[in-house]
């Protein structure tokens, strides 16, 4: 089992033939707030491995993880390796907004992450399988090679997305806007997980307006309205973009969920990516 | 001398569980406005205070407080000890005071409700703030191909012993003063006076759920419970759909039923023997908007020899414009005199907020 589509899909390719996997969350589901359906707890039950996300993202996670009663289920957290950004270095409350404590917990949309995610899923699989210890690594071993020609592949091909100005709705996309060379210059939500209000979207208007900002992205369960709303204003170009796997159509696996996002953002820019 | 040994548990377990983890503290509060009878009053105001951790790797412990915004003492509403993990055949456990698995609404906290106030019909049965006890409950997965849980539950008291005041409360209400019936020769409100009003020694109860994921994004749970005290009884039945598309739309449909019956032994305390309080409702509640919900309810009560019943319909909004972290609400509703049937209209006002990770979800 796994908390998310992206991890659920690593597993499976690390996994091959030898493992089921299932994601509690959909692709298209907010990653932040999961309903605990008491049927999650009947899947947990049966698993053998639990694949969190961590840093306090799938919260939820742990009480599906209790209520299964399954006493010999392995709970891993796939943050452990993983370079935090935005690790807040103040004391944080609830006027910020929904601020995670041990940073930004969107860390599988950096490409380089999820060869980290790979290699904490193929250890656990190899001590829990160990009779399948080779196919594991082989496995880990082509999923890595096939990420970095895929990441070499996309900086050059959309190396004209670099020091592109954007918006996002939410602040999902620090670790992906970062391999990718985006600059975000501002969110719709006026703080983590709060409704973009009126003032804010009007600030967010005039900040298009005076600094040319063409492009909004939203994930993809988030509404239309308020970006709507700003293209109607100006001559912003909005997306929407996979936050996860199976979010939208195209993104079906962990690598063509970047392939994906990248292509939706160079043909809004208008810029060549062949 | 259940109370001890739970008493024993609890004490023993949080003596040699100890960690240098803190639990989470959570505070909830409320204030709630209505107006009847073109008199607007505060009805309630207080807060809730949760304390939640674990307490060691198979075990976690609730304990919830609620203190009224008068001169009352703090009340203990639940202080539970949960095993979910560790033991075998997929048993779990609660020990301590808690609110009993026996029928749908009795596990549920104020602040859950869209609709602000329980529904009457319910209160009837099961208590003004619901039924709270202390006892131990095991309950277990059935091997069935979908979500199905049985519990069973063995208390060292029954619904009388927390309800006491129930009808005296519902007299003083909104000072009905000048309503009150006669009650020289009316037994029938004996019976419904002394439903659940006595100290019940020794209580069981059990409930048995089923939850069907019909797709991704529908889902229908249906209950049954059971449950026997001295002299008394009561079975119920439960469902609740819920469609859920995305975070800016779902539906829930909820009803249940519960039918309190009294027994022999307790015929020197009820005027009828053989009566029946039959207690239901069903709620409509759709989320149009990430922050707005409106919805609907119909709450129903009967005694059946006494050819006697209410009903009360109502209407509900909801407003929650930072996620979880408060909530506004108001309910425009029926409220039926009992005794005299007189029916009026009562409109009521909720604030609710919320500190720390045990908020008010509204879904």
């Amino acid at each position: 089992m796994s908390s998310t589509t992206d991890i659920a899909d690593i597993v499976k390719i690390i996994g091959g033939d030898h493992v089921a996997v299932t994601s509690i969350a959909r692709g298209n589901q907010d990653p932040h707030y999961v309903e605990i359906l008491p049927s999650y707890m009947l899947k947990v039950r049966k698993a053998d491995i639990y694949f969190m996300v961590g840093m306090e993202l799938d919260l939820w996670a742990q009480q599906i993880i209790d209520g299964s009663r399954n006493r010999n289920v392995l709970v891993v957290d796939c943050s452990v390796e993983i370079n935090k950004m935005e690790v807040p270095t103040a004391q944080i409350d609830a006027s910020m907004g929904d601020i995670h404590r041990f940073g930004n917990p969107h860390y599988w949309l950096d490409p380089e992450n999820g060869k980290l995610i790979a290699r904490i899923v193929a250890q656990k699989l190899i001590s829990h399988d160990s009779k399948n210890a080779d196919q594991y690594q082989a496995n880990l071993n082509q999923f890595v090679k096939d990420l970095d020609s895929a990441i070499s592949i996309w900086t050059k091909r959309f190396s004209n997305l670099k020091d592109k100005d954007i918006i996002f709705y939410h602040n999902s996309w620090p670790y992906f806007s970062k391999r990718f060379g985006l600059k975000t210059v501002d969110f719709l939500e006026p703080k983590p997980m709060i409704t973009p209000s009126p003032s804010k979207l009007n600030q967010v208007i005039q900040r298009i307006k005076s600094d040319g900002v063409e492009v909004i992205a939203s994930e993809s369960y988030f509404s239309d309205r308020a970006p709507k709303f700003i293209a109607s204003k100006t001559k912003v170009k909005i997306v929407k973009l996979a936050q996860s796997v199976g979010a939208i159509k195209g993104a079906d696996s962990y690598i063509n969920l970047f392939e994906t996002n990248l292509t939706i953002l160079a043909k809004a820019y208008g810029v060549s990516y062949d | 001398m259940l109370k001890k040994l739970i008493g024993g548990i609890l004490i023993t377990t949080f003596t040699f569980g100890q960690t240098t983890a803190n639990p989470q503290f959570s505070v909830i509060g409320d204030l709630v406005i209505d107006h009847l009878h073109k008199n607007t009053s505060l009805l309630s105001s207080g807060i809730e205070i949760a304390v939640q951790g674990y307490v060691n790797p198979f075990a976690r412990a609730d304990i919830y407080l609620h203190k009224h915004n008068d001169d009352s003492p703090i009340e203990l509403e639940e202080a539970v000890m949960t095993i979910e993990r560790g033991l075998p055949f997929g048993l779990g456990i609660r020990a301590g005071k808690f609110r009993p698995d026996i029928g749908k609404i009795n596990q549920s906290h104020d602040h859950l409700f869209p609709y602000i106030e329980a529904p009457s019909g319910m209160t009837k049965i099961l208590g003004e703030e619901f039924w709270s006890a202390t006892g131990i409950e095991t309950n277990v997965f059935l091997p069935l191909p979908w979500y199905s849980n049985f519990s069973l539950s063995y208390f060292d008291s029954g619904i009388g012993s927390h309800n006491h005041s129930d009808y005296e409360k519902d007299e003083d209400d909104h000072e009905h003063k000048d309503d009150h019936k006669d009650k020289d020769d009316h037994n029938y409100d004996d019976a419904e006076k002394h439903h659940g009003r006595e100290k019940q020694a020794n209580a069981f109860s059990v409930r048995w759920s089923h939850f069907f994921e019909l797709n991704d994004v529908k889902h229908l749970e249906l209950g049954l419970s059971g449950y026997s005290g001295q002299d008394e009884g009561i079975l119920g039945a439960d469902l609740k759909y819920k469609w859920r598309p995305n975070k800016y739309r779902s539906l829930i449909i909820q009803a249940e039923v519960l039918q309190h019956s009294l027994e022999d032994v307790y015929k020197e305390k009820a005027v009828h023997p053989d009566e029946k309080l039959t207690a239901g409702y069903a709620m409509v509640n759709f989320q149009f908007n990430k922050a707005y919900n409106f919805g609907a309810m119909v709450d129903y009560w009967s005694l059946e020899l006494a050819d006697d019943e209410g009903m009360n319909p109502s209407i509900f909004f909801g407003y929650s414009p930072v996620e979880e972290s408060a909530i506004l609400r108001l309910k425009i509703g029926q409220l039926e005199d009992e005794g005299h049937h007189k029916k009026h209209l009562k409109t009521t006002v909720q604030i609710i907020w919320s500190l720390g990770p045990h908020k008010p979800h509204r879904y």
